[in-house]
Formats: structure tokens, sequence, C-alpha cells
């Protein structure tokens, strides 16, 4: 790049008040025109791989937990998946229906927090205060069933931890009954809502032959018209035996993963309701104790809200794994960025890095993503051409 | 949606090419040579239509093995070639981002973390450990210090 | 200055730095500020610029690539500052005192007066924690 008097490097983080991770962005700016991206993350690595070879089975569970807080659950029920998969150990039916319920509550919560988020970064804090208020009965739910409103310690190989009886059963249905009605409110506001539709309809498209490539998982690939979904194509605990869709859309633009965020919940709202109804009738063990693992292979995983979680373990027979691999959903997906912020303005870039719904923790490497933008445009002419298009849509004329 | 098992045509067109075949409901580990690699994985990418999950390095007493992991997503089934380079000083072997492009932070990682050189990578740098105040270098070998 | 830290404790405004957590902890910090907790009623406020802050939330245990710029950001906050460290992470490690990347010694990095354990710890022992701050400031 040649020395121009008109550059300036602009560093972001790695504290920032918008941002809740530690992230470092440069952005080399030319006038009012981003040129040039430069990330840099290791902020998070924690080494979970390495302490995970020097830990038991039951300790790497209670460790995968603390990979993530938002997706909690997603990392302990893809290693329990894995390690049930080097010797194709079989759980029993009531363990398959509680570990579906707390997968599919997680579900919610997440995306309520998504949605939340992303109000708060397009300047939109009513948004994010309801959709938190409703977060807070799903943690209820989850306090009554685990003992704790995050970081759960349900799975064990073979089954679940603690057991959800009668009583519980009973209380948790009203609460299930009134988060439906207080998230079907939610759904509709949010699809009608004009401010959402003129900010996020056509912003930072992904197309699906770049989804494809860069081998995109989850709600990111779904909106660019990929249909892959874990819970269909290799189910197992209770997915077998739930009646549920998979939501796949076309466009590929920020619109669609909200809508698609939005009508998963209402699918996981109907599958907790599903498993609650199983529970009262089926019998039996919660766990299928399992004395030792034979020396293999093992591949297990499970479809968290932001993607595919992916955990591979390698055994020996002893009551360590020796090798244990971790791949995060947000790893595959925040390169896509790359493909999807291609001649679009600042303001849109930082809505389109947050609907791939990014977990810098659960991510744990460093990344360079370095864009040239080709079609470097004026900033502050393309603001005024949009909001007058805007303007135009709304008065009609 | 076709979710037949793609397996046993998988095993019948690559006869003569993989080796050590390990066989499980859904899952398919085999051996394959560096020389091979680029077009097993050109077929498993591009004709079966399989996405790449991840790769995992694993260091053995005798060789560093790398194993890649495919998803056949309607059928739920995963291939999964493995790599074993018997040079641990200097382990080499071939890249497949020129065919699969979003193996790139995927291989850059393995290169950080163990060392592997990947040849015809696009972008053959370290990927975390970069102006690290304490010089990480390759922490997950043997015989690191802790 | 006894007379400053009354003043101090009547709304005290914070910071939160995020030093290699697992996320979950700056989630029930945001929660606090949500509908159901509300600390703003007493006066607390999350800002953006660690020159108005008065009071440090760090969260997560310490990774040996942030520790440098933690060092930075508390001598940068103006004095007197006060750290608080939320989650058993800052407190004891969590189960990453095994791990090669992580600073074993966090005290020597930056002095924590309070700490608030639990993985995470409730809103309400968060809040408790800052009421117990405010109790101290007072005398």
């Amino acid at each position: 790049m040649k020395l121009n008097e008109n550059i300036n490097h602009v560093p972001v983080g790695p504290f920032h008040p918008l941002l809740e991770e530690a992230e470092y962005f440069n952005l080399t700016v030319e006038g009012e025109t981003v040129v040039d991206i430069d990330m840099d993350i290791g902020w998070m690595h924690r080494g979970h791989e390495f302490i995970s070879e020097q830990k038991t089975f039951t300790q790497s569970i209670f460790l995968v937990e603390r990979i993530c807080g938002i997706c909690s659950t997603s990392h302990p029920l893809a290693c329990v998946h894995a390690f049930e998969d080097v010797d194709n150990t079989e759980i029993p039916e009531r363990a398959a229906y509680i570990r579906s319920l707390v997968g599919e509550l997680e579900r919610i919560h997440s995306h309520l927090l998504w949605l939340g988020l992303a109000g708060h970064f397009i300047g939109y804090d009513t948004l994010w205060m309801w959709s938190w208020k409703y977060r807070e009965p799903v943690l209820q739910m989850m306090e009554i069933i685990s003992g704790n409103r995050n970081h759960y310690g349900m799975m064990r190989i073979g089954g679940v931890a603690r057991d959800v009886n009668p009583d519980r059963i009973n209380a948790l249905l009203p609460i299930l009954d009134m988060l439906e009605k207080k998230v079907n409110m939610i759904v509709a506001a949010a699809k009608d809502d004009p401010v959402l539709k003129s900010r996020l309809k056509g912003v930072g498209v992904l197309t699906k032959k770049d989804a494809i490539e860069m081998c995109a998982t989850g709600p990111t690939s779904r909106a660019s018209g990929v249909p892959g979904d874990v819970r269909a194509d290799e189910p197992n605990d209770a997915y077998r035996w739930l009646d549920f869709q998979v939501i796949v859309t076309e466009n590929g633009d920020v619109w669609d993963k909200l809508v698609i965020r939005l009508l998963e919940m209402l699918e996981s709202t109907k599958m907790c309701r599903q498993c609650l109804d199983k529970l009262t009738t089926a019998k039996g063990p919660i766990l299928n104790d399992v004395k030792e693992i034979s020396a293999g292979e093992g591949i297990g995983r499970y479809e968290a809200p932001r993607g595919e979680v992916f955990h591979y373990v390698r055994t020996d027979g002893t009551n360590r794994a020796i090798r244990h691999k971790v791949r995060a959903p947000s790893y595959v997906n925040i390169p896509t960025f790359k493909a999807s912020c291609k001649g679009i303005p600042i303001a849109d870039a930082l809505i389109t890095l947050a609907s791939v719904d990014p977990c810098y923790c659960c991510t744990e490497r460093a990344l360079r993503v370095k864009g040239e933008h080709p079609n470097a445009i004026d900033f502050l002419k393309q603001s005024r051409d949009k909001t007058e298009r805007i303007r135009r849509e709304i008065h009609g004329h | 949606m076709d979710r037949s098992d793609r397996t046993d045509d998988f095993l019948k067109k690559f006869k003569g090419k993989i080796q050590n075949v390990i066989r499980k409901p859904k899952r398919l580990y085999f051996e394959v040579n560096n020389e091979d690699l680029r077009e097993i994985a050109k077929y498993i990418f591009h004709d079966m239509g399989c996405r790449l999950s991840t790769a995992t390095a694993t260091e053995v007493y005798d060789a560093i093995e790398v194993l890649y992991q495919f998803s056949h997503d309607p059928s739920g089934c995963y291939f999964c070639p493995r790599i074993r380079i018997k040079d641990k000083k200097n382990p080499v072997m071939n890249s497949i981002t020129p065919v699969v492009r979003g193996a790139e932070w995927i291989e850059r990682e393995m290169f950080d973390f163990w060392g592997v050189t990947f040849l015809d990578h696009p972008r053959p740098e370290r990927l975390l450990a970069r102006e690290h105040p304490k010089n990480l270098d390759k922490p997950l070998r043997f015989g690191r210090i802790s | 200055m006894g007379w400053y830290n009354k003043r101090l404790a009547k709304s005290i405004w914070v910071f939160h730095v995020s030093a290699s957590p697992c996320n979950n902890c700056d989630i029930e910090i945001l929660d606090l500020l949500t509908p159901k907790y509300d600390v703003e009623r007493l006066g607390v406020k999350l800002v953006g610029s660690i020159r108005h802050a008065d009071v440090l939330l760090v969260t997560g245990v310490m990774n040996q690539k942030i520790a440098p710029k933690v060092r930075k950001i508390y001598e940068q906050a103006p004095k007197p500052i006060f750290v608080v460290g939320v989650g058993t992470c800052p407190s004891g490690g969590c189960c990453f005192n095994d791990s090669y990347n992580i600073t074993h010694d966090r005290e020597a990095v930056i002095p924590y007066d309070i700490y608030i354990p639990g993985c995470p710890p409730k809103p309400e022992a968060m809040i408790a924690g800052v009421a117990k701050l405010m109790e101290v400031l007072n005398g």
C-alpha cells in the first residue's frame, strides 16, 4: 500500500464499550471509507485441549462446559456423544428426553440473547430490554431442573445426572405456558417491525456457493439455502422421536438469519412441551453406568444455537482421553464475514458480523482477516442515499 | 432428500488407494498416502457433496497423524482420511486448501500448534501465537514445558 | 479522603474488563441491567470509558496475551479505583490451573479488592458484593 497522508489506522479493542469480549480490530480508513480490516484474536485462549488430556472423562465433561457460557450445554452434549460413539453405548429413554429438554431450553435462551444484542447493536435498546426480560423465565426453568442458571452439569456418559420428577414437572408447566405466549408476542412484533426490516433486509448477503465452500454451519448456512441440521441428519437422544421442522430460507441476508432464529424459538417451545409430556409417562433409569471405554475413536456432534459443535476423542482403554479435539461453530462461521461484507457501509458491517452470532471464547483462536474493498465508496453519500430511499418507502413516494 | 449411505460406493471406487479401513455404523476411518490425498479430498468434497467439519492432528510415538473429518449431511455419515507423517522433526504434507476453501484456518491452526508444514497453502502464517508475549512455540507437542 | 469515598458510594460507575472469561459472568453482569434486577436504581451504571469508572469488574482467568493489556487499563484508570473480581476464575482459576497459557499470579498484575465467587455468581450475589463495597466505602 503506498504511503498516503489520508490513510489512518483506527484500532478498536481489545477493550471497547461495544465489545463484550476482548477482540482487536485494526481498521484502515481512507477518508471516510474502510479499505482494510485486520482482526487479531487469541485473548481468550485457555488451552482446553491441553488440559483435557490430563483429566478423566467425567472431569472433561465439567471442563468443556466452561468453554462458553452461552452454549453451555452444547459442548457437554457433543462431548458425551463422542465418548458414547467409541463403543456405541445406548442411553435410556428418560435420559434422552431430559437431554433434549435441556438442549432446547438452551436454544430459546440463546436466541433471545442474540435478539437482544442485535437490537443493542443497531441502537434499538427496547428490543434488548424486552427480549432479555423474557429470558428470565427460561433461566428459572433451568434452575428448577438443574440447580443453576447456567453451567448445568447435567450430562454424564450413558445418561444424565439428575432426574426431573413429577413435582418439578408441575412447577415447569405454568412457566412454559407463560413463556410460549410471550415468545409468540416477541416473534410477531419483531417480524412486523419496520425499523428492523429497513435496517436488516438485503444487508450482508452470503451466497449459497460461498456458504458451501467455506463450510459454514447452523443458521448462517440455513439462511443461504443449505439444508443442514444435525438434529435431522444424525438424530440421537430424543430427536429420533420428536416432531419438529428444519427452517431454511433463501436470501442469505441478516433479515433471514433473524427470521430463522425467531421461528426456531417457536419450534423449540413446542419440542419442550413434547418432552415434558413424555417425561410424565416414560419410566426407567436415567443413567446407563459405563464402567470403562475401550480403545478407539469417537466423533460426537450436536446442533448448538450457532451451528454444529464437533468433538473428537481418541481413547486407549484407560480413564483418560489421549486426544480431545473441540471445534466450535463460530470457528467456521466467522470467516464468512470475508465473503458477506464486500462493499457495504461501516454501520452495516457491525450488524453483519453480529448476525453470525460469534462467540469468540468458543472460537479461542486467532484469525487474521484482510479484506480489500475494491469498490471503496463514499460513506457519507451512501448514508444519505439510504435515508432518502427509506423515507420514500415509508411515505410511499 | 436422498439420505442413503454412500460408504459402499466410496470403498469400491478407491479400492487400491486406501488402507487400514475401520468401519463403524456411520463412521469410516481410512489411511491414504500424501500423493492421493488431494484427489480423494476433491472427490469427497465436490462429487459427494460433503462438508469439512474439521481436522485433528495427534502425535503418536512413531508419527504425527492428521485426520480430516468430512460430514455427509444427508446421510449423517463421516468420511475421515488419515495421513501419517513419519518424519517428526520436520513434518510436511500436501494442503487441501486449493481444493477445499474452508480448510484454510484449520490447517493454519495445525501449523501453529504442531509445526506441520502444508505445501501450497495460500497463507502459511501462525494463527494464534502471533505476537504472544511469552513466544509460545508448538505448545501441543510432546516434550513441551507447561 | 473519607468524604470522597462517601460521595462515591452513592453512585458507583463500573467498567467491565473481560480478561479471558467464558462469557457467563459477563452475561450475568449485563443481566443486572435488565428489568428483573435493574441495578440502575441503585445508581450503578456501566460506562464506556475507563476514565469515567470508579470500579473495575474483572472477569475471567487472565491469559498471558491479555495480561499486559489489563495492566495498562488499570494504569489508565483515575485513582482511587477499586477492582472487583467476578466469578471463580479470578478467585482461584476454576479448572484452568493446568494450562500453559494462563497467568497463575493474577494479584501481581492488578490488585483485587473484592472477590465474588460462583460459576457464575447469581445476580443477587453480585448485588450483595456491590452493597458490601458501598458499606466499606461508607466507613
